[in-house]
């Protein structure tokens, strides 16, 4: 007995004390890329968010040039109401970076919010439901009585409901979060999206898209330990977004970053106009470089002459180690479009 | 016959009986179906025992130390999320450990903060103050920490047992006093050797160890065995009166060898974390230090004929553990290695003073004397001095 016992805590101790001597199968080595380009082996697992293409539920490259323009109809005098429906969800688990499952709170299932999109004068309807565990509202950013602010209207869980309705304005670019105290506990955990009030003569044609620059703070240490334009850090790192040389580019930047007061936007190879908040048609500068605070926003609009890849990212280097990095890869349209690129080549 | 088997039977089944019973209701109580504990969360863990910085490389050794498996997803260099792979596999269980391989090119003397992120977003974080290259176990460094070890442990030792013609030619009282002395030695080698374990599990082992605890239990197991094997060593030395004074400077010097395996490992350690100066340091302070370990071995003996070759084979057992100290401290250096050899040490050198306690009561009867307690006094400050200069 006293051996069987001795024996077996000597190999428990054994095990601790000499666990790396373990003999596993020799599989297949695995291959990653540095940021310096050097190239390494490994006969165990790759962990690498940066460079290795990976794909997680959620598709930021979908979500950016997707636009929802709601349930259209016209009334009577003649104006058009948008109609929209808003589910809140607080249950779901998602995977935010490869690996990585964070308790996200969700509008209509996904972090941000479905990016909703009227034109200014539109009657905008939003019947809301929550079905999260706790209580939930939506405050939009912009023009609407007091009693559609999403501040004192509570709605309560399981299933509450309350329908927002004004009228869409003024033009630019907002954003709409939940209001729920603690705000930045239900910001944090995703119940934010963006509001696009288009103006009534429309702008130029161009190729859009929206950047939600967003954080997640994973062990609640009061500090982020994830940033991103759009959720998934680094994603467009390893799935750059194909653009035309000579094409108008419109970006709507939201930050919705909690924690740390400021962001910014950071463009390589090019400089571009810069609406603050969208709201005037007329850009306020044409720079690489814009500062946003806390839920602060903007219209980006520039062209690239030359092809090629491009970065943009943070120029907080804190931000852009932990994901918020990104590449433009800028093609010759008038070429036949062969849609390969060789990323890290 | 028969009756003996049966009642042996019976007395197997009576000291299982209460094992089954325990079994069962264990089973019950957490096995599937059971409702009767599900609350509470689980929060999982893990430890980074050992940061390396070798060739645009550094290679941090993780182990799981919380209650459930944990997938290892993600690296940073002071936040600075980074590709990076894990060997064997990312998916840990309890208490396995893996290596992370993050390829980097990192700076000498600059401090570092690595971090390692589980599967539900937790980041771990192990800070490094310097950054120094691993050392790798070539000949020559194989042979640079052997020639340190012997300065440390072997040279030390040696030169102290010089002092054994002058203990054989002191009077009876005096005598006492310097066994006396060695016992007062041992008992701050022994403080300091539990002190530096348990320093060296808070620091550097995760708190599922129970690092006091551990210390305790090995200590403890290792003072029991030691004891026991005195006991065997004495009994077979007979009663040949030459051979209890041999036995316990055998013995001296067996914990004095797992205490300068502890302190080989400090200096390995220290060196290969680029701490030089205080691996100069540690050099120093031990090499002062441990002449008075060649003292305490020498001690006992003084009172039989000189035996020039025993002599040198303790002084041997007590100086060489520092030696291969050095190589485990340097080379393949692991906080839960260092504190099982730390802990074993102190039990090793608490065993030692129990026995020359006993030997001079045996020898003069009591030992509320007068010059006993001066020399055990003298002995912890002597001790306390040298170890200042560490």
């Amino acid at each position: 007995m006293f051996i069987v016992i001795a024996t077996v805590s000597l190999g428990f101790v054994g095990y601790l004390v000499f666990p790396t001597m373990d003999i596993t199968a020799q599989e297949q080595p695995e291959v990653f890329v540095t940021h310096s380009g050097a190239v390494v082996q490994t006969t165990g697992d790759v962990l690498d968010p940066v460079y290795t293409i990976q794909e997680v539920e959620f598709d930021p490259q979908k979500y950016l040039r997707d636009f929802d323009y709601g349930k259209v109809s016209k009334l009577e005098d003649g104006t058009t109401l948008r109609e929209f429906t808003i589910i809140a969800e607080d249950d779901k688990i998602m995977e935010i970076a490869p690996g990585i499952f964070y308790n996200v709170w969700t509008f209509n299932g996904s972090v941000p919010g479905p990016t909703i999109r009227a034109t200014e004068g539109d009657l905008v309807r939003i019947y809301f439901i929550n079905n999260g565990d706790k209580e939930h509202t939506i405050h939009f950013h912009g023009n609407h009585p007091a009693e559609m602010d999403g501040i004192f209207e509570i709605v309560g869980s399981g299933g509450g409901q309350f329908t927002y309705e004004f009228i869409a304005g003024p033009v630019g670019v907002h954003p709409y979060h939940c209001h729920v105290m603690p705000v930045e506990e239900h910001i944090g955990h995703g119940l934010y999206g963006v509001f696009i009030v288009d103006p009534k003569e429309g702008r130029q044609q161009a190729d859009e898209m929206v950047m939600v620059l967003n954080g997640f703070d994973t062990d609640f240490d009061g500090e982020n330990n994830l940033y991103a334009a759009n959720t998934i850090p680094f994603y467009y790192q390893h799935h750059p977004i194909q653009i035309n040389m000579n094409e108008l580019i419109r970006v709507y930047v939201v930050n919705m970053v909690g924690l740390d007061p400021i962001n910014n936007f950071h463009l390589h190879g090019t400089l571009y106009h810069y609406y603050p908040t969208g709201t005037d048609l007329v850009p306020s500068y044409f720079t690489d470089m814009v500062t946003f605070s806390q839920s602060e926003r903007g219209i980006l609009e520039f062209e690239y002459e030359y092809t090629g890849k491009y970065m943009f990212h943070a120029h907080l280097t804190e931000f852009s180690d932990k994901g918020w990095t990104g590449l433009f890869y800028v093609k010759d349209s008038s070429q036949l479009n062969t849609e390969v690129y060789n990323f890290g080549s | 016959m028969e009756v003996k088997r049966s009642s042996k039977t019976k007395t197997a089944v009576s000291a299982i009986i209460p094992f089954v019973l325990l079994a069962v209701m264990i089973g019950y109580v957490f096995g599937p179906g059971s409702e009767l504990i599900s609350f509470g969360v689980v929060i999982p863990e893990i430890s980074i025992e050992k940061v390396e910085f070798v060739d645009s490389e550094i290679i941090a050794t993780v182990r799981n130390t919380g209650p459930i498996a944990v997938d290892i997803v993600m690296a940073d260099i002071d936040d600075m999320i980074l590709p990076a792979a894990i060997e064997p596999d990312k998916h840990l269980e309890r208490f396995e450990s893996a290596i992370v391989r993050i390829p980097f090119e990192w700076n000498e003397g600059q401090p570092y903060a690595i971090g390692l992120t589980i599967d539900d977003g937790t980041r771990f974080e192990k800070q490094v103050d310097v950054a120094a290259p691993s050392i790798q176990p070539t000949i020559e460094m194989i042979s640079y920490f052997a020639v340190i070890g012997t300065y440390v442990g072997i040279i030390p030792v040696m030169i102290g047992l010089l002092w054994f013609p002058f203990i054989s030619k002191l009077s009876r009282s005096k005598y006492k006093f310097f066994l006396a002395l060695t016992v007062g030695l041992l008992l701050f080698l022994g403080i300091s050797s539990a002190e530096e374990a348990i320093e060296t599990s808070a620091e550097n082992l995760s708190d599922v160890f129970n690092g006091v605890l551990l210390v305790a239990t090995v200590a403890i197991v290792s003072f029991l065995a030691l004891n026991y094997l005195g006991e065997k060593l004495k009994k077979r030395a007979g009663a040949s009166k030459l051979a209890g004074p041999v036995a316990i400077a055998l013995m001296i010097a067996i914990g004095i060898g797992l205490h300068n395996f502890g302190e080989g490992l400090a200096i390995g350690a220290a060196i290969v974390l680029g701490e030089a100066a205080l691996g100069a340091f540690l050099i120093v302070g031990f090499a002062l230090h441990n002449t008075t370990e060649g003292f305490a071995i020498a001690a006992p003996m003084a009172r039989t004929k000189l035996m020039i070759g025993r002599l040198a084979a303790l002084g041997m057992i007590a100086g060489v553990p520092a030696i291969f100290g050095t190589w485990v401290g340097g080379f393949v250096y692991s906080p839960l290695t260092a504190v099982i050899f730390l802990a074993i040490g102190t039990g090793a050198i608490f065993q030692v003073i129990v026995l020359i306690m006993r030997w001079i009561q045996n020898e003069e009867g009591k030992l509320s004397n007068s010059s006993v307690l001066a020399g055990i006094a003298v002995g912890m400050l002597i001790m306390y001095i040298t170890s200042i200069l560490v």
